[in-house]
């Protein structure tokens, strides 16, 4: 199965994008800390603020999943910034499902996203990796990605919306 | 001490270029700085600018040996959690040493928090290096949590050439 197209996601598609991030939540072992509601993906991907892009992989009908979709991988990405060298592209979400993998997908969509860093003037194309999720890890490395976290010793640390609010409230 | 925090304005990015500098002295990694402030100001302060910045500035009076007022920064941007939705990215957080301790760097991440409220963000993330101690305390001071001790999460990149020739794989 080679059939498949790559194109930007339009708000029609928020319904099948929050499918797949819950699919991707399910693999990491976290699936009731998606919050993120198709309102949600709706406003914030295309509104007049968008705070993240996304591109779909989509199948022919003749070879839709076994649920009956045809949207069956997607990335989302934001452009940060690294004080040291510039815009940055930053890979928040990639999945293809399990049924489609194997077959070049994933590969594309990597690619796709490395020519959009390249033409949008970014270094450096960054993302986040659960240590324990050895096939991700392979597949990034075996493409040219280093880990950061184990060669300069960097921590990703959080501070949740309450203890935001009592540093507001101290000031 | 007495002093202000206040979002930074085009002339301000010599200081911050100074202070970008220090920080990364400290982090030991001074070599991998590769842009001025002619990069900041072109990708801070145009129509789309790629992250914020707030500066501390002290009165004359109490300007550093060197001549300096502006004394600390914060820089960040905002990204989304499909988790969670939108969330704040702190990418540097820096007082000068003879600064520390009078509530200055308190007082730029409060800020951060408050811009991030009034954007209805849920959360805030930064990295921290592993052997930087002072500012591991003082972020766990404030309620932060180290998700790569706690869940696994590491930091990968696509860099350079890394990027270029996955932006490059033939089909």
């Amino acid at each position: 199965m080679a059939n498949f197209i790559l194109r930007k996601a339009e708000p029609k598609d928020v319904s099948d994008i929050l499918r797949l991030i819950k699919e991707l939540a399910k693999f990491e072992e976290m699936e009731d800390q998606v919050i993120l509601t198709e309102k949600d993906l709706l406003e914030d991907g295309f509104g007049d603020h968008p705070f993240y892009h996304c591109i779909v992989a989509e199948v022919p009908k003749h070879h839709q999943s076994a649920d009956g979709h045809v949207i069956i991988g997607f990335a989302m990405y934001y452009f940060t910034y690294d004080p040291w060298i510039g815009k940055l592209l930053y890979l928040e979400d990639f999945y293809v499902m399990k049924e489609y993998r194997g077959f070049g997908i994933g590969s594309e969509i990597l690619k796709k996203l490395s020519q959009t860093a390249v033409r949008t003037r970014c270094n450096s194309m960054h993302f986040i990796v659960a240590e324990w999720n050895k096939p991700s890890i392979e597949f990034y490395k075996r493409r040219g990605a280093s880990d950061l976290s184990l060669e300069e010793g960097w921590r990703l640390f959080k501070i949740d919306k309450q203890n935001l609010l009592k540093m507001t409230d101290e000031e | 001490m007495r002093f202000t925090i206040c979002a930074a304005k085009p002339e301000d990015c010599k200081d911050i270029e100074r202070m970008i500098m220090e920080l990364a002295v400290y982090e030991k990694m001074p070599d991998q700085v590769k842009i001025s402030h002619k990069e900041l100001e072109r990708d801070g302060f145009g129509p789309n600018p790629f992250y914020q910045c707030l500066v501390a500035e002290v009165p004359e009076e109490l300007m550093s040996k060197d001549g300096h007022t502006k004394v600390g920064y914060a820089l960040f941007f905002y990204t989304y959690s499909t988790w969670k939705g939108r969330t704040v990215y702190m990418e540097d957080l820096y007082v000068m040493p003879e600064y520390r301790g009078k509530g200055i760097g308190k007082a730029l991440m409060a800020t951060v928090a408050k811009v991030a409220k009034e954007q209805h963000c849920v959360r805030l993330q930064f990295s921290v290096l592993d052997w930087n101690k002072p500012s591991l305390d003082f972020y766990l001071a404030k309620g932060a949590e180290d998700l790569t001790a706690k869940e696994g999460w590491h930091f990968l990149r696509f860099h350079g050439i890394a990027l270029d020739n996955l932006a490059q794989e033939a089909p």
